[in-house]
């Protein structure tokens, strides 16, 4: 074989495996083309010892008033009680659940990506996990105080749910999905908050290692736990984050199916039914990526690390929301269907009334966010247009919540009999805790962004390095199989070789 | 240190020497060495070897750990909260009779509208908490009114008048009387020529003998008599038929055929109680023949809800339906003393003259059982064709009576009030004594009442609150309330009553009575002393010898009436005079919208505007609370293009009131139904002020109940939200639902009840069915029997300390009652049929708010009830999510915690007072159930059925409500339970209601099909 014809070759072989493979997960810097992991320290850990950005400073001030507001607004609520919100008989949950399910929802993405890509083994989840974590971490937070607050006496609420040893023999009751839902969201945020803190400690280690000054050094080095990236930490840190990630993903299935329990388990029309498990946790699932897409899409410009999160990445979540938002479409077009099919006039009623009732905007808003906009993921450009993705992921965030005032405040409004039907108002205290934990929620997520390292390093050098090897074994593999006469890319390129690595 | 040594520390000392170390040795040698050695054994298993010497610093382990809990046990009590001290102080002297903590009853009596109606009411340590009807009285029958449930809180109103005042100064009631005396003495000069007397109605032998005793002083003062609510057209009609002030007295429980012009007898409005546990007591085709009832109203009523056949006419056309009824009963009797109406043949529409076609000849097939009862806003010639009726169908004197009023002044209407204006207009009037209620407020706008008593030289009001009139007047003197005054009445049937208070006065009344003794002197005698003499004078008059030594007294009071003292004086009607009261032409029509005025159902006259209870109370058919509205037909409100909420103005002539409209499903057509009694401006009422809109400001004496042709114009821009505590849903709405039922009389005898027997029966279920001991409550609920008067509701909320919320809180459906009364429509929007529901917690036996309670907050007893345990509430309202009957009430916020100490005596000290963010609902009175059960368990007997009365059960004027035990298969409500009407609300749900209801009866006329 000619040198022409081996080279002509090895062009179309390139050019092949051009087409078949996707973009990097990893893409070349502006003025690096090749990354190296000091160059992903660079981009990834750098920022954090910069001077605190004017920006940041501005949008800190502004979430921290927020949370000011929350502030206010969780000392009125507690100070005069619950009739400072919309709440009344027949609608015993107004916004206050709403809110709670709505932010637990959004702390799904998380364990999905940190937890079940892991054991799939996912390479994608890396550059999103550790913000994504971050995130389900806050919402969770975010979500913990609407259940006490929504309490008509907090106070007590927030200890009698627990079944601590009472000497007076008073346990919790069992029977109640409220007692489930206080065992399904302590374990998640448990669990959430070891699974994003051992993902930390590397990288901790990493900017203790790097940091300049005895107060920097003494904080991180204190929160990494004497991290010494020695093989055999290594060896035990990757069967503790595995152990992990598998005790956190039946949580990802578990705690929205129980969180719908408190719903389904009830007699109500439009809330007894047998759906919701699986409609819930793909409605978290869905919500959850759309938060992070509208998180992470502003925060890689910003923290300058497109280079680590790419357009693919991007792209996948969009996949994910069409296949999220497709199963929570099948779910509302089921639930029409069973109100008509079950010849039960309460229940037929509730979904009529959803259609046509006072509140029928809201189920209208729902629809048009979660089953129409969601379609726009189909076409490639609206997974890679940015903006797209960003207008959609926030469309994908209201109708979420809309779905959850459907479901919650549209049922109770008007029940079994016509007499006790009413209205239900949400009051200003209801709107300042709704907006107030928003700021809670991104007034952590910057101080997370400033403090910490808001993408996996340790992680990303992992996966460069695999992929690397990766590349070499497929050049060799290529040439070798040239050599023998066959063609196109090897299988095994894929595998990836389990490496010691540095810190 | 040294006192630490002093403190016994528990097995420390001693135990160690108990035995001497000398006894004990293991071997010879250690026998023999003795010495150290020994002591070191000993020490090795000593007890308190561990320990520390003692010398070293004279502190144990055990004595530092027993001193260490000593002190962190003090430090602990040391922060404990501090609690308010309160003082007990024990009885010196035990009154009799009183158990701290046990109620006492005691028999008393109201007075509304000048009728006696015999009560029951409950005490503690001499503290009034309840009022019940009393059984044995006739004008109660065991049931009470709303009225008079809510009358119980106005006696711990905060803002009652307290002190005398003269021109707003504060003056000791001593100065009144000396100046009240040495006023008499004057006008006994001239026999009390320019002294005037305006009374509220009253039928008072007590107070009759005083007004002798004033008469023969002051023979030519004049004493008039006012309500804002009198029945005008009556008083004319029975001077016309009678020659004399008459009354009507019915007796329903004879009655096939009711046929009411206008009459709202089944609101458990005073004087009706009788007549509604009459009517309820035939409305069961099972217990015997069934009445039917025809109601021609302008507006929706209770009455007219529980009508078989209602026909909604305009005020203006009830004269020629008066005409058109008596005209064909005339044609159809061919009696001799109607001859000469048989003629009468007005014009009216067709639907009008089959209805009357109809009811004619019910009435006349029922002769003799039928009746043709009347309501107060009716004029004259309405009043006369319902007279002629009656006696020629030889209903007089059997389901029907004519007798002389017993009322001290029959005529208590604007004609009276105007001749009186007059007076004082005049310069005749020098001294008014005022104890009518509220003239000011309550009299027809043109007499310009106030004015008028402000140009009085000398006026005194005696009043409950400072309200418009103690404005008006020289000296005002605070009333006494019912429960602190000592007072007599008579029943609708002539009963002598007798009133006992149950408390001295809070806040220095004085009664009607006594103002008037002060003008003979007698003030200091008290209105005990009064009621004394009185009858003991009276007595004597009798031949009865002395009250004291006749065992009369003491029954009478103990009793609450005198029995057998019903009496009548028949009059019979004089048919000439009475047909020239009946116009023969047709009467003039009323153009464009009719006003008219309504008796409210909640504050009545205006007087109960202060009372949080009633203004909170949902009116029975709007359902309104806190205000009036203008009543509009939905037809007519769409005319006007006007909408709920708007604000009108309303102009009759050259007055105007501006009200908010009120769409109101049955109203006639093109008229506006205006409630009095709101629209207050009392400055001693804060809370009666500013609600709703003063009707009576359209009013004149001349428009007394009905305004004629009025303008209704939207006022631009502005709107009132109303609070109500239901809209109008239809029943049906969206899709057919079973909640209130009904069939009619044909198909309960036939038993053709398919939908009642759908909702009924055993259900499926995974589990063993739970087995009750003891005892298995229940209750049921008889549709055809509840008129949805609320006087239920009323005395829950008094014997459960249900707190009241306020406007805003009820617009934002937070309002607390217990029990509800739900109201439905059926049908059409202008001739609907109306039914009332009373729904409280169903106490299920497979109850969905206790499983998903997360803290046990509410549990199932081994009787069945669904019980909430407050201190265990933290207040999720998971429940009342859960509850398909939304009949859970959450303490949104802490209502309950800024009562005065005056209001904090209305509370049943049985029932526990709930705090902010906990939940409640109806317990089925379980304090009744407990308090029973301990009595019978001290007296060693059993419980029986009928023992345990809930208080919405005991309210009830026509005992629609039954509370028993299902184990007793003989016991009242078990009966019910088997009853074919009977079914359970929600039945598919599962969830196995302890209370059942009783599908409501309907026994329409064919003719009318």
């Amino acid at each position: 074989m000619s040198a022409v014809a081996i080279a002509d070759v090895r062009a179309k072989a390139q050019q092949a495996r051009a087409e078949l493979e996707p973009p990097a997960w990893i893409a070349p810097g502006e003025n690096q083309p090749k990354q190296d992991d000091g160059t992903i320290n660079k981009s990834l850990l750098d920022y954090i010892w910069k001077n605190t950005d004017e920006g940041w400073l501005k949008m800190l001030g502004l979430t921290s008033a927020g949370v000011g507001l929350l502030t206010v607004a969780i000392i009125i609520t507690v100070w005069k009680g619950i009739g400072m919100w919309g709440n009344n008989i027949p609608v015993g949950w107004g916004w206050g659940i709403t809110n709670f399910v709505w932010w637990i929802g959004i702390g799904h993405a998380g364990t999905l990506i940190s937890a079940i890509l892991l054991l799939f083994q996912q390479k994608w989840r890396t550059s999103i996990n550790r913000f994504a974590e971050a995130m389900t971490l806050f919402a969770v937070v975010c979500a913990g105080l609407f259940p006490i607050l929504h309490t008509g006496r907090p106070w007590l609420a927030i200890y009698w749910l627990f079944p601590y040893p009472s000497t007076m023999w008073i346990w919790p009751n069992f029977k109640s999905p409220l007692m489930w839902d206080v065992f399904a969201v302590s374990t998640y945020l448990t669990t959430s908050l070891l699974f994003w803190f051992l993902g930390l400690i590397p990288d901790l280690a990493s900017l203790r290692d790097a940091s300049v000054g005895r107060t920097r050094r003494m904080v991180y080095g204190f929160l990494a736990l004497g991290w010494t990236g020695s093989a055999r930490a290594w060896n035990h840190y990757k069967i503790a984050y595995l152990l992990l990630a598998g005790i956190a993903t039946p949580l990802v299935l578990s705690v929205h199916t129980i969180v719908s329990f408190d719903f389904a388990v009830s007699v109500m029309p439009g809330w007894h039914t047998t759906i919701f498990p699986p409609y819930f946790v793909a409605g978290a699932v869905f919500s959850g990526f759309a938060m992070v897409c509208t998180l992470m899409l502003p925060a890689r410009k910003i923290l300058k690390i497109e280079h680590v999160i790419t357009a693919r990445h991007i792209e996948l979540m969009c996949k994910v929301m069409l296949l999220t938002g497709l199963i929570v479409t099948y779910g509302y077009a089921m639930e029409q269907f069973a109100s008509f099919y079950s010849a039960n006039p309460y229940e037929y009623f509730a979904f009529y009334n959803r259609r046509a009732g006072p509140m029928a905007p809201f189920w209208y808003l729902m629809m048009f966010c979660n089953c129409v906009v969601p379609n726009l993921f189909w076409t490639k450009w609206g997974r890679t247009n940015l903006w797209a993705v960003w207008v959609a992921s926030i469309f994908i965030n209201i109708g979420m919540w809309c779905e959850r005032f459907v479901i919650f405040v549209i049922s109770l409004h008007r029940d079994f009999l016509p007499s006790s039907w009413a209205a239900f108002h949400p009051t200003i205290i209801d709107i300042s805790l709704f907006v107030g934990t928003i700021c809670l929620f991104l007034t952590l997520m910057l101080l997370f962004v400033r403090f910490l390292p808001a993408v996996a390093v340790s992680e990303i050098k992992e996966l460069r390095l695999e992929m690397e090897h990766a590349a070499h074994a497929a050049h060799e593999a290529a040439a070798k199989n040239l050599g023998a006469g066959a063609g196109g890319v090897p299988a095994a390129a894929h595998a990836a070789p389990i490496s010691g690595k540095e810190a | 240190m040294a006192t630490l040594h002093s403190l016994p520390v528990f097995d420390e000392k001693g135990k160690t020497n108990q035995r001497p170390l000398s006894v004990l040795w293991r071997s010879l040698e250690e026998r023999i060495r003795g010495g150290a050695d020994r002591q070191a054994v000993a020490a090795e298993f000593a007890l308190g070897a561990a320990e520390l010497p003692e010398a070293n610093n004279g502190t144990s382990r055990r004595s530092f750990v027993q001193l260490m809990g000593a002190s962190a046990a003090l430090a602990g009590l040391a922060a404990c909260v501090r609690k308010p001290r309160e003082q007990i102080l024990g009885y010196t002297r035990q009154p009799e009779g009183v158990v701290p903590g046990k109620a006492l009853h005691y028999s008393t009596a109201s007075f509304l509208g000048g009728r006696a109606t015999g009560l029951i009411a409950t005490s503690y340590e001499g503290r009034p908490t309840k009022l019940d009807g009393n059984p044995a009285h006739p004008a109660s029958l065991g049931g009470t009114g709303a009225l008079d449930q809510g009358s119980l809180l106005q006696l711990y109103d905060p803002q009652r008048a307290s002190v005398v005042k003269s021109r707003g100064q504060e003056r000791a009631y001593h100065t009144f009387l000396v100046e009240q005396l040495a006023r008499a003495n004057q006008h006994a000069q001239n026999g009390g020529e320019t002294l005037r007397f305006l009374m509220e109605p009253s039928s008072s032998p007590l107070l009759a003998s005083l007004r002798e005793r004033l008469r023969a002083q002051f023979p030519k003062a004049k004493f008039v008599s006012y309500t804002s609510l009198a029945n005008e057209g009556w008083q004319e009609a029975s001077e016309a038929a009678f020659g004399a002030q008459a009354e009507t007295r019915l007796d329903l429980r004879d009655a096939d055929v009711i046929a009411s012009l206008d009459f709202d007898f089944l609101a458990g409005l005073p004087g009706t109680l009788a007549h509604q546990r009459a009517y309820a007591d035939r409305r069961d085709p099972k217990a015997g023949e069934m009445n039917r009832l025809y109601v021609i109203e302008p507006g929706m009523s209770p009455t007219g809800g529980m009508a078989d056949h209602r026909l909604a006419a305009r005020p203006s056309e009830m004269i020629a339906i008066a005409q058109g009824l008596l005209g064909r009963v005339a044609r159809i009797t061919k009696s001799n003393d109607l001859a000469r109406f048989a003629n009468l043949n007005p014009a009216l529409s067709a639907q009008q003259s089959r209805f009357l076609d109809a009811l004619a000849t019910d009435l006349v097939r029922s002769a003799g059982k039928s009746i043709v009862a009347v309501g107060e806003r009716q004029p004259a010639s309405v009043h006369l064709a319902a007279i002629a009726i009656n006696s020629a169908l030889g209903n007089s004197g059997k389901t029907v009576r004519y007798a002389r009023s017993l009322l001290h002044d029959p005529e208590d209407g604007p004609k009276a009030l105007a001749a009186l204006a007059a007076e004082i207009k005049a310069g005749k009037v020098d001294t008014l004594f005022v104890t009518a209620h509220n003239p000011v407020y309550g009299a027809p706008a043109d007499l310009e009442f106030g004015k008028l008593l402000k140009s009085v030289p000398n006026s005194v009001y005696l009043g409950y609150y400072e309200d418009e009139t103690a404005a008006q007047t020289n000296w005002f003197v605070p009333l006494a309330h019912d429960l602190e005054s000592w007072g007599d009445g008579l029943a609708p049937d002539g009963t002598v009553t007798f009133q006992q208070p149950l408390i001295a006065p809070l806040f220095n009344g004085v009664t009607a009575a006594e103002l008037l003794a002060s003008l003979l002197g007698e003030a200091d005698k008290g209105s005990y002393g009064l009621l004394r003499a009185a009858w003991d004078a009276r007595n004597k008059a009798l031949g009865q010898g002395d009250l004291v030594s006749s065992a009369n007294w003491e029954k009478w009071i103990a009793d609450g009436f005198a029995a057998n003292t019903a009496h009548a004086d028949d009059v019979v009607p004089n048919w000439a005079t009475l047909e020239k009261g009946i116009p023969s032409g047709a009467p003039a029509a009323v153009s464009g919208i009719e006003g008219y005025f309504a008796t409210d159902y909640k504050v009545w006259d205006g007087r109960f505007g202060n009372n949080v209870w009633l203004q909170e109370l949902p009116d029975p058919i709007t359902k309104l609370t806190w205000e009036n509205a203008a009543l509009l037909s939905p037809a007519t409100a769409k005319r006007l293009n006007v909408a709920q909420n708007d604000v009108v103005e309303i102009k009759a002539g050259t007055r105007s009131v501006r009200g908010t409209v009120f769409i109101q499903p049955g109203q006639s057509p093109e008229t506006v139904q205006l409630a009095l009694g709101y629209g207050r401006a009392s400055a001693g009422e804060q809370i009666a002020s500013g609600k709703g809109f003063n009707a009576g400001e359209l009013r004149t004496t001349s428009t007394f109940w009905s305004a004629g042709s009025v303008e209704v114009s939207r006022v631009a821009g502005e709107s009132n939200t109303l609070a109500q505590t239901q809209e109008h849903h239809n029943m049906d709405e969206g899709i057919h639902r079973a909640i209130a039922l009904q069939a009619t009389k044909e198909e309960v005898e036939s038993n053709k009840l398919e939908e009642v027997q759908d909702n009924r029966g055993p259900q499926t279920s995974m589990y063993e069915p739970v087995k009750y001991e003891g005892f298995k409550w229940a209750m049921s609920i008889d549709l055809s029997r509840c008129t949805g008067c609320s006087a239920c509701m009323t005395a829950c909320q008094a014997e459960n300390n249900i707190p009241v919320v306020g406007k805003e809180q009820v617009i934002k459906s937070r309002e607390m009652h217990w029990l509800r009364l739900d109201r439905y429509y059926m049908g059409s929007e202008d001739a609907p049929e109306m039914i009332t529901q009373p729904v409280m917690c169903q106490q299920c036996e497979n109850a969905p708010c206790e499983y998903v309670c997360p803290v046990n907050a509410t549990v199932h007893t081994d009787e069945g009830l669904n019980d909430m345990v407050y201190n265990r509430c933290v207040g999720t309202r998971y429940c009342s999510n859960n509850c398909p009957y939304k009949v859970r009430r959450f303490n949104f916020f802490s209502y309950t915690s800024d009562y005065s100490d005056v209001e904090k005596m209305v509370m049943n000290p049985d029932v526990t007072v709930r705090a902010r963010g906990v939940m409640e609902k109806c317990t089925y009175c379980v304090q009744r159930i407990e308090r029973v059960r301990i009595e019978t368990r001290v007296a060693g007997t059993e419980i029986k059925d009928g023992d345990i009365h809930t208080a919405c059960q005991d309210a009830c004027p026509s005992q629609a409500i039954v509370f028993g035990s299902l184990h007793d298969p003989e016991s009242a409500v078990s009966k019910l339970t088997r009853n074919t009407r009977r079914y359970d609300l929600l039945h598919d749900i599962g969830t196995r209601p302890r209370t059942v209801y009783l599908a409501r009866v309907k026994n329409p006329n064919k003719e009318l099909a």
